[in-house]
């Protein structure tokens, strides 16, 4: 039996050897393939944004290893590590860094706020383009065009439009929403959500755009991030005559706030952000009329979408039985990996796959869809100096009762391009 | 806390001098100095990932000192050193970009604003003590957080604040190696400071206000101005910790700077040890290991081939949350004097071997 390497022999030379890895702090990911490109992706399935962050994980995860197991970029083979750093900045930083130094990492899938604008100036200097799920739009002015702009991001991409963008396509839909419905005076629009950096992104831009359209602002609603009772909260979008109301939150304090809500019988339209309108949120909220969210990919369940067939085939990754409901988020990671993916396909035929070719191969071509996905992904386009990736928004309105869901579309928006808008 | 406060037998001293010297013995004083010369070497050895692990070291090993002279050494108790840090970090852009005076000057200036809000927020601890104070000091996280949120003038509010290199003589600090050198310096600079303050009147006021307060005014000892200056010294640390952080990332976010960091930097200092300088660098240096360590053992894991299904890591993932609570439970069961304690107990077995008692 010891003459020959059995089956439980190798298992413990990997055992040994994976704890000498831990005892000597070595990566594992560092012993990588030739000329192989890595890609780092953070991720958050455990922490303070696990509820949603394992939605899009999943869909960039899947995506990436789905391009790994057929053929790479061109070729090429693809590397990549998912890691999940719980929504902790340093340890956020301390992964990008080690990818960086030990896997010469080219580019990286990221997540939220937190991290995103930890690692702006780390990326602009390391060239590593980043494509996040934090849809600020402070993160669309890579030169600094707009004077507001605090800090330029000039390798930072998002799949999708930013919050200020989707709040306001929504703002002008509840402009026209309001005429429809034969509503009288000025219509009131109130921000809801809690005085932290990512409720408070769209908070000024999409006030002022209200403003514009003959909204009357009150002054915004704080609402928690952590789930409780806002019956206060919605006593006083009463008192204010709140008609439309944005929800900035997400999760559990969006569905506690909308409950609440319902109790008191306050019942505006919500206009929820793009990470507080899905199935599961409306599912839990269980009774709500008037849920308008954007969307900015196609549904699990579309039929006769071209580019679903690839996402069915990514989504096998993790779910061999292909029964698995996903998300539009998940969908949205896909769409996330596959334009990288096209940039970095880009760069190899224009001088190697590199972060500044990556870059360059954003801006290559213009209203692109990745190949394979069309359908799913809305046409994008990317400049130099624009990094506003999608300025279409569609709008969907939601309802809930007695445990099912339904979902329709209202309209597609598609908003100007506006210089003053850049960045904001 | 009796580690501190009684000495063994046969550790005797013959002069005040003696009894306030830095160094206990002059092996240790080379020791010390060796550490910071091999420390220095580092970045030519290692690669990039544990130089950004020591720099992250020392920013909040300087932070963490603070709050162990605020905690462990006054007696005084604050959960909300993450918003000083915070402060920090947007004071020093603040300056910079407003001023125009340089980057390594205003990382001290900011330590003195942060050291006056710091006192401001302190102004409780005159009348209250224990939970009420630590509930008085809760205010300051929340109150400072808001205000990082709002204040679109010194922070940015939702867009943040950028934050300029560090630049010595013309010589701009961008990348990790060169800055590695500036967190070093900061911190010899400031473990030496208050590893100084520790040895001077202020310093054993401080312990007296920790150990007896009552006896501590019989003495003399105003015990109003001790604690504030506490709370004072505290922030400083904390603004200058803060300040590296922010011209470290070259951009800062209100985002981060949560009551969970205020824990954090407590669960610092009680893993290194209350009442002692070197164990704020310890136990920082294991809060920031751990997850890493933890991380390292996940993705050693991915050998085998069990281990690179989703599921499994997944699964791993939230095992490696639970054990980083897990290994700071145990830790304090087995050693609940700190990592400093564990390190002099280590020291004397070896100093008298094989005649330990």
């Amino acid at each position: 039996m010891f003459n020959e390497t059995s089956k439980g022999d190798v298992e413990m030379k990997k055992l040994i050897a994976a704890t000498a890895m831990i005892a000597t702090g070595l990566s594992v990911g560092a012993a990588k393939a030739e000329d192989s490109v890595f890609v780092g992706h953070l991720m958050d399935i455990t922490g303070a944004t696990g509820f949603i962050g394992k939605f899009y994980a999943d869909g960039v995860r899947d995506a990436l290893s789905y391009i790994k197991e057929n053929g790479g970029i061109e070729g090429t083979p693809l590397e990549f590590e998912s890691v999940d750093y719980a929504y902790k900045v340093p340890q956020a930083i301390a992964n990008y860094k080690k990818w960086r130094s030990r896997n010469n990492m080219v580019a990286m899938q990221g997540w939220g706020t937190g991290d995103t604008e930890a690692l702006i100036s780390f990326v602009a200097k390391d060239e590593v383009p980043v494509y996040s799920a934090s849809y600020s739009g402070h993160l669309t002015d890579p030169t600094g065009k707009n004077p507001k702009t605090a800090k330029p991001a000039p390798y930072n991409f998002f799949y999708g439009a930013s919050y200020s963008d989707a709040c306001r396509a929504m703002v002008q839909w509840a402009a026209k929403d309001w005429k429809d419905k034969g509503g009288e005076g000025k219509p009131v629009f109130s921000h809801i959500g809690d005085n932290h950096p990512y409720p408070n992104a769209p908070k000024e831009a999409c006030a002022e755009y209200a403003t514009e359209l003959g909204f009357e602002v009150t002054s915004p609603v704080v609402v928690s991030m952590k789930p409780g009772d806002f019956k206060a909260q919605c006593l006083t979008m009463k008192e204010a005559g709140t008609d439309y109301g944005y929800l900035g939150n997400l999760g559990p304090s969006v569905v506690s706030l909308v409950k609440s809500c319902g109790t008191v019988g306050v019942d505006p339209t919500w206009l929820a952000n793009i990470w507080a309108g899905d199935y599961e949120t409306l599912k839990t909220i269980g009774d709500v009329d008037n849920y308008i969210f954007p969307v900015m990919t196609s549904f699990w369940t579309d039929e006769g979408v071209p580019g679903m067939d690839l996402v069915r085939e990514i989504s096998k990754e993790s779910d061999k039985s292909g029964k698995e409901f996903r998300t539009h988020h998940y969908i949205r990671g896909i769409c996330s990996v596959y334009y990288m993916k096209e940039a970095m396909e880009w760069a190899k035929e224009n001088g190697g796959i590199t972060g500044a070719n990556i870059k360059q191969g954003m801006y290559a071509r213009t209203d692109w869809v990745p190949k394979g996905l069309e359908g799913v992904c809305m046409p994008a386009t990317w400049t130099a100096e624009d990094h506003r990736g999608i300025n279409t928004v569609n709008i969907y309105s939601g309802e809930a009762h007695d445990g099912s869901v339904k979902v329709t579309k209202l309209e597609t928006v598609t908003l100007p391009r506006r210089d003053d808008w850049l960045g904001y | 806390m009796a580690g501190f406060s009684m000495r063994p037998c046969g550790d005797f001293r013959t002069t005040y001098r003696q009894d306030t010297r830095i160094f206990d013995t002059t092996f240790v004083r080379y020791a010390a100095v060796f550490g910071v010369v091999a420390t220095a070497l580092m970045p030519f050895v290692l690669d990039g990932y544990y130089v950004n692990l020591f720099i992250q070291i020392s920013y909040f090993a300087i932070a963490a000192l603070g709050l162990n002279i605020l905690v462990g050494f006054t007696g005084q108790i604050s959960l909300g050193h993450a918003a000083f840090f915070g402060f920090g970090a947007f004071a020093s852009a603040w300056i910079n970009n407003h001023t125009g005076i340089p980057v390594l000057l205003s990382i001290p200036l900011a330590g003195l604003l942060t050291a006056a809000v710091g006192l401001l927020f302190g102004l409780p601890a005159a009348r209250i003590k224990g939970l009420y104070l630590a509930i008085a000091t809760l205010a300051a996280q929340f109150i400072l957080e808001d205000f990082f949120a709002r204040a679109d003038w010194f922070t940015g509010g939702s867009s943040g604040a950028a934050a300029n290199p560090v630049n010595v003589f013309g010589y701009e600090v961008v990348d990790d190696f060169s800055f590695f050198y500036v967190c070093l310096f900061f911190l010899v600079i400031m473990y030496v400071l208050g590893s100084n303050l520790m040895r001077s009147r202020d310093g054993r006021a401080f312990v007296a206000v920790r150990d007896h307060y009552l006896s501590a005014e019989i003495m003399g000892i105003n015990l109003t101005k001790y604690r504030l200056l506490s709370f004072a010294v505290s922030s400083f640390y904390a603004g200058i910790g803060g300040a590296l952080y922010g011209h470290y990332l070259g951009f800062v976010s209100a985002e981060g700077f949560t009551i969970l960091l205020s824990i954090q930097f407590l669960g610092m200092i009680i893993i290194g040890g209350l009442g002692s300088v070197k164990g704020a660098l310890m136990g920082t240096v294991f809060m920031v290991l751990l997850p890493e360590v933890m991380e390292t053992g996940v993705s050693a894991l991915s050998i085998f081939d069990w281990a690179n299904s989703t599921a499994v890591t997944d699964g791993l993932a939230y095992i490696k949350e639970m054990a980083i609570g897990l290994a700071i439970i145990l830790f304090l069961i087995f050693e609940p004097d700190g990592l400093a304690h564990r390190w002099q107990q280590i020291r004397a077995y070896w100093k008298l071997y094989p005649f330990s008692y």
